[in-house]
């Protein structure tokens, strides 16, 4: 029943080894950006409850000291990220790579992909950056989404993927 | 708006602005906790009464709502070109959308009743399995909607379609698989809602034994009275035997909704096509195309292991419309050999040489280091919580927290135990478990894409989860060689990349 034929891997392509576009680095002025907006929330909060309680000084340090640590991490953490995403075009497909402690690596191949999107938030376009979102079926748990890309690099990459989907393929 | 081939950039009736109104409610209905946090902020620190915050904090969302609306309203354009239409949307986040005519599977149409009375419809694009931003044109005529269904038909390639038989077709098939009396009751005992009931009874048995208890010395007592001699041991014998007949009543009640549903149960391959017949009064036909089928699922809990038995699904993409379920073509009950035999009809002309069977020796068993996974994530972190949260409460005896550990090392050991993978050159078999067992098998041509995910813990020990995503889910390998993966991840790559059939 079971057959295990061998298969030439070596003449397979590989996507070891590929030269990675970086993202653009002013995302991480973007994300920063974003962190400093996002914080007001949690340091209005405490500031709220703090006052509400009466908290005197010595104990304020904690919450504050907290949030601080938390800000300052994740101000550095912002440039970690961004330097460890990145992708490749390659002819059939587009590979997207992510993540610090969980590092992960997603390939797309074209004649998968659904539809393709860009989009920019008012940030995005105060920074000049864009998102490439590419849909394939099966559910949007893993649809690849690529932020901080260049605004016209993310078109060109649009029409560029967009060209290639459907190609080659015969309809159900 | 009146013809679809001037190429040039069009807007809806300013009707859509009501769409847009209800998809930004909708926006907010589903978001409501985040949304709501700010109001509840304001009333809480604006010094006025409640009422007066609530007026303003509403007529503000009000205005928020219309302007909102009618911006959206704006934005929203689209051009039909002669293979795709094109949307471009968005107020703060502008979103340009491209949809081939030959990726729409259907197009839908709605209509509220104001759309009703102006005889406008809203158009949605159905494309295959894709569950994320799917295109929608608000308010437009439905001569317009009817003239894009028209070009996007005449894209569409011919199908080739098998023409269904009709039933006396049917009976000149020879059946794949048929299923008789004994099948029902097997269907009925692994009927999970028996084994629901009876772990209810279990359970509150156990909860409420005093209660129980005195319900017994009460019926005890009262047959002492009525002169009927009777000990608390007969009163739990008797007990225990309402108990059984319960759980008979409701194991008798599967076993004759399995009947129902699959009595005479046939299936047939048709061209290439799966259907099924079966029903007590009512016949219930299915049919599947094979080449519909994402995956192959066997199925076997701890009822059907003890009858060695499975539920096989031949599972298909997921529709992009908003129940989100899968499609799915079920065969109640199968054993060993036919599951091999259907599995071997069902994945040709490419694939059906692997086995699903779980029990098979072929499967690969993944790392040991997965256990340390599911320990570490289920049993050592969130118990390391517990104990810190509740030690300035219990103290010392916060370190009770830490038996947690020992299911959670039986639930690790056994999913450890239980997953596996098998593959050749066409396809791919995954293999699952807790108590039970679950393989997945799947052509790797239809995979829509792959991702290699690797914690700081495997890199160091060169190991990789290799996740393959289907039109009808996720499948994923947990804790295999990150050279194994990734020798993987280029095959599947370099299947689907050189495939020219389609995938669904």
């Amino acid at each position: 029943m079971f057959q295990n034929p061998e298969i030439p891997l070596e003449e397979l392509p590989t996507a070891v080894d590929l030269n990675w576009h970086a993202l653009d680095p002013t995302y991480i002025k973007l994300l920063r950006l974003q962190l400093g907006l996002f914080i007001i929330i949690p340091l209005v909060v405490i500031t709220f409850v703090t006052r509400e309680a009466g908290a005197e000084m010595p104990y304020l340090l904690i919450p504050y000291g907290i949030l601080a640590a938390i800000a300052i991490w994740l101000y550095v953490f912002a440039a970690i990220s961004v330097r460890h995403c990145g992708y490749v075009l390659r002819d059939k497909d587009m590979l997207f790579k992510k993540g610090v402690i969980w590092q992960s690596v997603v390939a797309v191949p074209f004649n998968r992909i659904q539809h393709v999107e860009t989009s920019n938030t008012p940030f995005d376009r105060r920074f000049g950056l864009a998102s490439l979102k590419l849909f394939t079926a099966g559910g949007s748990g893993g649809d690849l989404k690529i932020d901080g890309l260049p605004a016209n690099t993310a078109e060109q990459l649009r029409l560029h993927i967009l060209e290639k989907t459907g190609a080659d393929i015969e309809d159900a | 708006m009146k013809t679809l081939d001037d190429g040039g950039w069009h807007r809806t009736s300013p009707w859509a602005i009501l769409f847009f109104a209800a998809k930004i409610i909708k926006f907010f209905v589903n978001n409501a906790w985040q949304a709501l946090a700010p109001l509840f902020a304001y009333v809480y620190a604006s010094q006025q009464d409640v009422v007066t915050s609530l007026i303003i904090g509403g007529i503000a969302a009000l205005i928020g709502l219309v302007v909102f609306s009618v911006l959206s309203y704006l934005m929203f354009r689209f051009r039909v070109g002669q293979n795709s239409i094109f949307i471009r949307e968005g107020v703060l986040k502008k979103t340009q959308l491209d949809i081939k005519f030959e990726r729409i599977q259907g197009i839908n149409t709605k209509q509220n009743p104001v759309y009703r009375a102006l005889k406008l419809v809203t158009v949605s694009f159905d494309t295959a399995g894709s569950a994320g931003s799917e295109g929608n044109l608000p308010a437009v005529t439905r001569e317009f909607a009817d003239s894009i269904r028209q070009r996007v038909s005449t894209v569409e390639k011919v199908t080739e379609d098998v023409e269904p038989t009709t039933d006396a077709d049917i009976a000149d098939l020879p059946p794949l698989l048929q299923l008789d009396w004994r099948d029902m009751i097997r269907i009925g005992l692994a009927d999970r809602r028996a084994l629901i009931v009876f772990a209810f009874i279990g359970g509150t048995f156990e909860q409420f034994q005093d209660t129980y208890e005195s319900w017994i010395m009460a019926f005890a007592t009262r047959m002492f009275a009525s002169g009927a001699d009777i000990t608390a041991v007969q009163g739990v014998t008797v007990f225990v035997a309402i108990a059984s007949v319960v759980v008979l009543i409701f194991v008798l009640l599967s076993v004759g909704a399995a009947f129902l549903r699959y009595h005479n149960y046939a299936l047939y391959l048709d061209g290439r096509r799966l259907r099924s017949v079966g029903g007590l009064f009512t016949r219930h036909e299915h049919s599947m195309d094979l080449e519909k089928i994402q995956t192959l699922r066997l199925n076997q809990g701890i009822v059907q292991r003890w009858l060695r038995r499975y539920r096989l699904t031949a599972r298909q993409a997921k529709s992009s419309d908003h129940n989100r379920a899968s499609k799915s073509f079920d065969i109640p009950v199968v054993n060993d050999a036919q599951s091999d035999e259907l599995r071997a009809i069902l994945q040709v002309p490419e694939g059906g040489r692997l086995t699903q069977v779980p029990r098979d020796p072929s499967f690969q068993p993944v790392s040991a280091f997965y256990m340390r996974s599911i320990l570490l994530y289920a049993g050592a972190f969130p118990a390391l919580l517990a104990m810190l949260v509740t030690w300035p409460v219990v103290g010392a005896r916060a370190l009770i927290v830490f038996l947690w550990l020992v299911p959670v090392s039986l639930v690790a050991y056994r999913r450890w135990k239980r997953a596996g993978y098998l593959h050749d050159d066409e396809e791919i078999v995954r293999r699952s478990g807790f108590l039970g067992y679950r393989t997945s098998g799947l052509l790797f041509r239809k995979v829509q894409r792959v991702t290699i995910k690797q914690s700081r813990y495997q890199r160091r020990k060169g190991l990789a989860t290799l996740r393959m995503q289907m039109a009808s889910g996720g499948i994923y390998i947990p804790y295999i060689p990150q050279d194994v993966a990734m020798r993987l991840r280029d095959y599947i790559l370099y299947k689907v990349e050189s495939s020219t059939k389609a995938w669904h």
